[in-house]
């Protein structure tokens, strides 16, 4: 986890110097076709829409690298990370998964249906709209038992 | 219904059609989902090749009329375009990081298996409703599949075509998003002991980088989508020209379309790189260069989206310029890798390999005619002229289309337990060679003659008529190559030799070489101890393992 944490770190600071050296080109380069307007200091204008789209990139990326490393310091030493570790220090129960669902067939059927709809008319949106709901109610409480059921 | 017999290690095998048709459509198993991604995207790459033929034929000679009327022309490229890039590359990536990936780290499946059959039936559904404009009076979508606005607007692109191609894409960038996220999540908690980070075949570490370039240049996409959809259905302003709308549809188009082009290169440069040490007897050379290079290629490839917009006279030139060239360094440094793998290696040129050569050659023609259309100076006389065309179907064919064969010819006989037969795919891939660079070659210099992309023909005095004739030429052997393709998937369904070993190419390095062919249902009944990038080949070949504690002689058979 930690070099996980440590990649998306590594994207947050490249996408956060790239954002400060953009804005810094887009005043150092005053272009008179640069209509975005944007913050302006004396008469040169920073280019706003990359600089917004590279810093929020940047908070993207530090967004999931703190979480990583919080769940790092949560989970402590796994065995994927360890180099020397035996396939049997691995956990056994890895999880529950679905053997088979025939609810993703239908959430993705029935949301067709509703986007569908939106292109070609609101008669067809009162179709779909109540097929994926009950769709995506399906999807959602497949495994359910009831809360602390399972 | 139970019977005793069955051993947990046995699959269940359905016997009759309804129940084969219900087990695929409600899997949830991460190879089955990649099989019917595999299967969905060489559809749609026939249908795309289809009318990338049509369109070829229209433009053989000047004052040709095989395409009934200039809009359907229109439509032809905006769909050739779509479907290539988003039903074909971009699932074709899906395909083989759900078939591949869980394996290689040591996984029983991916971390969200019904995420994953979401993800494939948003895409397959999607994409229906994208193409399904076809079936309408007025024809698909044709504002090109970049739908600069506001020709793609409803006021002067109506019809229904376009608004089901909006919302159908929306739907299906959707399951791109999931399918993004689902794959990160598998590389980061589901790997085998032992599997650290750095010893992840580069297969693996490109799909992680290129999951992670999913997930932030397809949202953008969506939201463009949508707010298209609201201008076109509902009346809203966001990309009114009035307020710079159209500026800002380029931009957030670009933001998607450029990382995007790397989504559809990354993995296929992962293919590849898992095929050349084994062809060549050595160790990938540089694996650790070879991975920074990919996260640098990524990251840098979210700075370079206005390249793309050079010519309407309003970004920053020295920025994206300067940013384009630089991601040519990290590029150079993985062709420089994959030739150092060869380097002095024993190489031997199975089928793969040749299509991995085809791959490097093909590429590295694309990248340098990309080196000449990043410089601002040149790009504005061959912007929208056919060098373009020349220079992205260099990049995108040799990437996607040669490394999807490798990687079929590769991987076969771990999907369905028989190898294709190594003759036709020669062959194949010689047909294949000269059909593309005998199309696409003289494509450059149309274009620095002058011709524009996107006309539906052009006159005698333009001095085109050659060149076109050569291309369309090349375009039908390209086209021919699928036969014996074709028939070779079908001859080995039927007469191929089951494979009975694990590793059939005998120098298989990561672990879907250590297990059996095709794959167990849960991937391993058991996985080798890992102390290197290469598991499998230190199982396989102790003596030549520098591993010493795999050294067991009861390992071998």
């Amino acid at each position: 986890m930690r070099t996980n944490a440590r990649l998306f770190w590594a994207g947050s600071a490249f996408y956060f110097l790239s954002a400060i050296a953009y804005a810094i080109v887009s005043l150092w380069f005053p272009y008179d076709g640069l209509t975005t307007g944007g913050p302006s200091i004396g008469e040169y204008k920073i280019e706003i829409v990359g600089t917004a789209a590279l810093l929020m990139l940047g908070m993207m990326a530090a967004f999931i690298a703190f979480y990583l490393g919080k769940t790092h310091k949560t989970q402590g030493p796994v065995p994927e990370d360890n180099p020397n570790a035996k396939i049997s220090d691995g956990d056994a129960e890895i999880g529950f998964f679905n053997a088979w669902s025939w609810w993703p067939f239908f959430l993705g059927l029935f949301g067709s249906i509703v986007f569908a709809s939106l292109a070609v008319g609101w008669w067809l949106f009162f179709i779909g709209l109540p097929l994926g709901l009950i769709a995506l109610i399906g999807f959602v409480f497949e495994n359910s038992r009831g809360q602390y059921a399972h | 219904m139970a019977t005793a017999t069955i051993t947990p290690s046995t699959p269940v095998i359905p016997k009759n059609k309804g129940r084969i048709l219900v087990d695929w459509l409600t899997t949830t198993d991460h190879k089955k989902i990649g099989y019917l991604y595999l299967i969905t995207s060489f559809a749609y790459f026939l249908i795309g090749g289809v009318m990338a033929l049509m369109i070829r034929a229209q433009l053989t000679m000047p004052g040709l009329e095989i395409v009934a009327t200039k809009e359907q022309y229109n439509q032809l490229f905006t769909m050739h375009g779509t479907i290539m890039l988003l039903m074909f590359a971009t699932p074709l990536f899906a395909a083989f990081a759900n078939i591949l990936m869980p394996v290689q780290i040591g996984a029983p499946d991916v971390a969200f298996p019904r995420l994953n059959a979401i993800a494939y039936w948003f895409y397959f559904f999607g994409s229906l409703v994208a193409v399904a404009g076809f079936f309408t009076p007025q024809g698909a979508a044709s504002f090109g599949w970049f739908a600069y606005v506001p020709l793609s607007t409803s006021t002067f692109s109506p019809g229904l075509g376009g608004d089901l191609w909006v919302f159908g894409l929306a739907l299906s960038g959707f399951g791109t998003i999931m399918g993004g996220v689902n794959f990160i999540t598998t590389i980061l908690t589901l790997r085998a002991p032992g599997m650290t980070m750095f010893r992840m075949p580069v297969f693996t570490w490109n799909t992680l980088v290129t999951s992670i370039l999913v997930i932030m240049c397809f949202p953008p996409l969506a939201a463009a989508l949508f707010a298209l959809g609201a201008d076109r259905k509902f009346g809203s302003h966001i990309f009114d020209p009035a307020n710079g709308g159209a500026m800002l549809w380029q931009h957030l188009f670009w933001f998607f379309g450029h990382p995007e082009v790397y989504i559809l290169a990354l993995p296929f440069f992962g293919i590849v790189s898992e095929i050349f040490p084994v062809f060549s007897r050595k160790p990938i050379f540089g694996y650790k260069t070879l991975i920074y290079a990919t996260i640098a290629i990524a990251a840098l490839s979210m700075t370079v989206w206005a390249h793309h917009m050079y010519v309407t006279g309003q970004v920053l030139l020295p920025f994206f310029a300067f940013t384009t060239m630089l991601i040519a360094v990290p590029t150079g440094v993985k062709v420089f890798n994959w030739i150092g793998t060869m380097w002095k290696g024993s190489v031997s040129f199975e089928t793969p390999m040749l299509w991995s050569l085809g791959f490097l050659t093909t590429f590295i023609f694309g990248g340098l005619t990309g080196v000449i259309l990043s410089s601002p100076t040149l790009d504005f006389s061959l912007s929208d002229s056919y060098f373009v065309v020349a220079h992205f179907h260099y990049v995108v064919f040799g990437t996607v289309v040669f490394a999807m064969f490798a990687g079929i010819f590769f991987w076969y006989p771990k999907m369905t337990g028989k190898m294709l037969n190594e003759r036709l795919g020669k062959i194949q891939f010689w047909m294949l060679f000269f059909g593309f660079h005998g199309t696409f070659l003289v494509q450059h210099w149309l274009g620095v003659q002058g011709m524009p992309r996107r006309y539906a023909t052009y006159l005698p005095e333009d001095n085109f008529t050659f060149l076109n004739e050569v291309s369309t030429a090349g375009s039908v052997l390209l086209a021919l190559s699928f036969l014996p393709f074709l028939w070779n998937v079908y001859i080995t369904a039927r007469k191929g030799v089951k494979v009975t070993v694990n590793d059939p190419w005998g120098y298989g390095r990561s672990l879907e070489w250590a297990t059996a062919s095709p794959f167990p249902r849960h991937n391993f009944t058991s996985i080798p101890v890992i102390r290197s990038e290469s598991p499998a080949f230190d199982l396989n070949h102790p003596e030549a393992s520098d591993i010493v504690a795999t050294k067991k002689s009861s390992k071998k058979d």
